[in-house]
């Protein structure tokens, strides 16, 4: 068993590891709500789990300036929740909201279908604190929506994986909730066929938060995950809306309008009490459920549905965020349990490559895990990210192994 | 104390000793020593440049290099000993590692607009002026972004992307003139990135030339690279971590429809409430900016566009969106405006009215030469529902330091514009400018807010960074900064303060903006 700090107050966390790093020099990995930690941080004895669960309270919420700062360890649900209050929502989509901490989310770079409209975190972490590995207790940016000052720390601090610092710490800018959102789930024969609407919505009257493509297999899991019965034999493209009542219906008939031309097999909407079972299923499929290999690629948007294409004929369960090029996946087992289909990682991510992008494992089962290149082609810039790594961790205690392929 | 009193200047910057080895840390100078302190560059490094770029690309005549002692921020001056105007990625590189070979100290520039010293040579060295790279190399309208050069103007994206339903968000009021290279090292603002964000929220990537010379890829045409968001930390980052050579910049849909409205105010304490309550009723105006009556007048002036002289001050407002929904979310603004004492809304006519509104406002700062021989502009931020504070303390600081302050500003986000007009030939005059923009920027920061919200910190606001900062979050910057500048001669004198132990010498340095920073 690795051994375990729960630390009640930031500063209490900055005494503990710089008395590490000046003691045992004990390697640390910061925990949150578990709900991404996968085998990629390979479990052992020498590490010590910095628990952040206790750091968790609302430090400042002045809403009519619709900035919030919270701690760490406070869970998505949580924060959404206090929000919702206020009528006002960090309008990024967040799986297992209840588990999931916010530390966390930020340090995966968390997001879902909405991001098509509002972006992603870094459009909204406008503040951060955390501890470095010298256990300093350090601070970006701030609590105001505009502020160049200093390096952009809230940057770096995204999807760093808890491995240059234990961040302890954020204010997010805020949005207003929307008074009313809606669906359209539509069916059509081939990918290359959504391709050619994805190139009409580019200049679509309407203007979608979310443009979902699914296979059928996808489809089926996340209107199962929905309660709803919608169409999921075919590739399925899934619109969604936001806005005032009158402007969720007139987008969605519009849109109605501009796709129907294009071979649509099958549409239904879904607005009010009847979406929001969809959003959140189309928010929780990336996680991990069964499959033994759980995936994110990111290409030029204009690829991904040749990507789609490939990864439907290989079994894939794969949903893409059409209007970033990002797509989860879910790669099965073998029929009858056995070993999935290792080739299939490596083609897809030959796709990738070819299409100006990556492919990174978010999960695999742990017998893979050793087999498995988990972060994909190096970057460019992947020297640079490595000395930034060294300069602020010189003695690789946090998340040691996670930065170079961890796993293996 | 005037900028040449001959009394003796101790500088606190990051970064190299330039010619003078033999200088030691606690060099005390007088500021016409520093003024000399300008020497040539070693004849070697002269002869490598020349034989790099060719020769109209290498400007060492100081009558020449006068152009680029300064930016907007013209408080503090030093001449760069050669200006250099590379035309590749390849020759910036080759420069920088000459520039290194040398142990001279180097910085990029773009037109120069920058408003906080970003791209002042401290101690001199070679600039480089990337204003001949200025070409679009591809603009993907399906997968929405644009890459271009370090040295295009910023309009000139706009102007090209004009008919394809997209275009490049970010909108400093300087766009006519400023280059994206340079809005990459600033992060620039402008008034539309109150609903659509700043610079970063708009660069997916950029290749940078590195202080040692070598040239890397940051992030690229696609989202979220595995790994650090090292665009991210790179925008904004003033020129101290690298010289972008490239960038690949997000494309953004132009808004359906939208609304632009002008409303008039009797007191600067009503239209600042009346911001206030428009942002607590969570309304995202496309854009929210004020101007007093100062600014009024000057642009009245100006531009002839009607403003009522009497008015304490006017809102300048603008939503957009679906067409359907734009009347409502204007309505909305202007019944809270009513409600807090406007004495009137109107509502831009037509595009052409809409565009002079927009002309009246980002032409501002260039009306104010008609109100005052010089002027100083702040950049500080405040939490939104701050600004009537801010701004009354703001009319006291005017009257007690006797100083004419006018103000235009992105009020949507906080961020005050005050513009403190004087005579900078008069010393006294010059003083109390200093002493008062220091008060605003400290009320500020004890607002809650920052010294900066998209000017940068240049030379200007350095000593203000240890204010905002605690030594832990500055010795944590200055790791990243030597990272990957770790000689320091990349920008040296920007945004970082020194910091005691990481073995920086001290550098020689002009008098006055030290003491707006102070």
């Amino acid at each position: 068993m690795p051994s375990v700090f729960t630390p009640s107050t930031q500063t209490e966390l900055a005494r503990f590891v710089a008395g590490n790093a000046a003691g045992s020099r004990q390697r640390l990995r910061p925990i949150g709500g578990r709900t991404t930690l996968s085998a990629n941080v390979a479990n052992s004895e020498e590490i010590c789990e910095i628990r952040l669960g206790d750091l968790k309270s609302l430090v400042d919420y002045p809403a009519r300036d619709m900035t919030v700062t919270v701690e760490a360890g406070m869970t998505v649900a949580e924060l959404q929740s206090i929000l919702q209050k206020e009528k006002q929502r960090l309008p990024v989509d967040f799986a297992q909201a209840t588990r999931a901490t916010i530390g966390g989310a930020v340090a995966m770079n968390a997001s879902g279908p909405r991001r098509a409209g509002h972006g992603s975190l870094r459009d909204y972490l406008i503040g951060v604190s955390a501890v470095d590995a010298q256990g300093r207790l350090f601070h970006g940016g701030g609590r105001v929506v505009k502020n160049v000052a200093g390096y952009d720390l809230c940057k770096l601090a995204i999807g760093s994986r808890g491995t240059l610092a234990i961040l302890t710490q954020f204010t997010f800018k805020l949005r207003p909730l929307p008074e009313a959102e809606g669906l359209i789930w539509t069916t059509f024969d081939t990918f290359a066929e959504i391709e050619n609407v994805l190139e009409r919505l580019l200049v679509s009257a309407a203007r979608p938060v979310a443009v979902e493509v699914l296979t059928p297999p996808a489809a089926a899991v996340i209107a199962n995950a929905a309660h709803a019965s919608l169409p999921i034999d075919r590739p399925v493209l899934v619109i969604g809306v936001e806005g005032t009542e009158s402007t969720v219906m007139w987008q969605i008939e519009q849109l109605r309008r501009e796709m129907v031309p294009f071979g649509v097999q099958d549409l239904q909407t879904c607005t009010s009490e009847a979406a929001s079972p969809v959003w959140s299923a189309l928010t929780e499929f990336q996680t991990p459920a069964d499959d033994p290999i759980t995936f994110q690629a990111n290409l030029r948007p204009s690829r991904a549905m040749e990507f789609l294409t490939l990864a439907h004929a290989a079994g894939v369960l794969a949903q893409c965020h059409a209007a970033n090029g990002l797509i989860v996946g879910h790669i099965p087992a073998e029929p009858g349990g056995g070993t999935p289909p290792l080739g299939t990682l490596t083609k897809l991510r030959e796709f990738a490559r070819t299409a100006g992008g990556n492919l990174t494992v978010r999960h695999a089962d742990e017998n893979l895990s050793s087999r498995i290149d988990w972060l994909g082609d190096p970057e460019p810039s992947a020297t640079l990210m490595r000395q930034l790594k060294k300069k602020l961790d010189p003695h690789e205690l946090l998340n040691p192994t996670w930065f170079d392929g961890a796993g293996k | 104390m005037g900028p040449s009193d001959g009394r003796p200047v101790t500088a606190h910057v990051r970064g190299p000793s330039l010619r003078d080895e033999t200088e030691t840390a606690s060099v005390m100078m007088t500021a016409h020593e520093i003024t000399r302190a300008s020497a040539s560059v070693p004849v070697g490094l002269l002869q490598e440049l020349r034989g790099i770029l060719s020769a109209a690309a290498v400007v060492d005549e100081p009558q020449r290099l006068v152009v680029y002692e300064c930016d907007g921020f013209v408080v503090e001056k030093n001449m760069p000993d050669v200006v250099v105007f590379p035309e590749s990625t390849e020759e910036v590189a080759a420069v920088v590692r000459a520039c290194n070979r040398h142990n001279v100290p180097f910085l990029p520039r773009g037109a120069g607009t920058s408003l906080a010293g970003g791209c002042l040579p401290v101690g001199g060295g070679i600039m480089i002026a990337l204003t001949r790279m200025k070409a679009i190399h591809e603009i993907n309208l399906r997968d929405r972004y644009a890459v271009v050069d370090p040295g295009l103007v910023n309009v000139h994206l706009t102007q090209k992307l004009k008919g394809s339903g997209y275009h490049y968000a970010p909108d400093p009021s300087s766009q006519g003139a400023c280059t994206l290279g340079g809005n990459f090292a600033t992060n620039s603002g402008g008034p539309h990135t109150l609903k659509y964000g700043v610079t970063v929220n708009h660069v997916l990537g950029a290749e940078v030339v590195l202080a040692n010379g070598d040239v890397v890829m940051l992030g690229g045409p696609t989202e979220d690279i595995p790994g650090y968001d090292l665009t991210g930390l790179f925008v904004g980052s003033e020129g101290t971590l690298g010289i972008c050579t490239r960038l690949w910049v997000r494309l953004t849909r132009d808004p359906a429809a939208y609304r632009t409205m002008l409303a008039v105010f009797e007191t600067v304490d009503d239209a600042t409430v009346a911001i206030s309550e428009i942002i607590g009723a969570g309304i995202v105006p496309a854009a929210l900016e004020m101007m007093d009556q100062g600014i009024i007048e000057a642009v009245e002036a100006a531009f002839h566009f009607g403003f009522p002289l009497d008015a304490g001050a006017v809102l300048l407002m603008e939503v957009d969106g679906l067409e359907l929904e734009v009347d409502a979310e204007a309505t909305r603004m202007e019944s809270i405006c009513t409600a807090c004492g406007a004495r009137e809304v109107r509502r831009a006519n037509s595009p052409e009215e809409r565009l002079k509104l927009w002309k009246c406002r980002k032409q501002a700062f260039g009306a104010i030469g008609r109100l005052s021989p010089s002027y100083c502009t702040q950049d500080g931020v405040v939490p939104r529902t701050k600004l009537p504070q801010i701004l009354q303390h703001i009319q006291d600081v005017s009257r007690r330091y006797d100083v004419r302050i006018v103000n235009v500003f992105h009020a949507g986000d906080g961020n005050i514009h005050p513009i403190l007009l004087f005579d900078e030939r008069d010393p006294d005059q010059v003083e109390r400018v200093l002493a008062a923009s220091d008060e605003i920027l400290s009320r500020c920061i004890d607002l809650g807010g920052s010294v900066t919200g998209e000017h940068g910190i240049g030379v200007e606001k350095i000593n203000f960074m240890s204010r905002l900062f605690s030594p832990d979050d500055l010795a944590v910057m200055g790791l990243i900064h030597d990272c990957y500048n770790p000689e320091g001669r990349l920008s040296p004198g920007k945004m970082l303060p020194v910091l005691a132990g990481c073995g920086n010498e001290h550098m020689p340095r002009r008098v006055p903006g030290r003491k707006a920073a102070l």
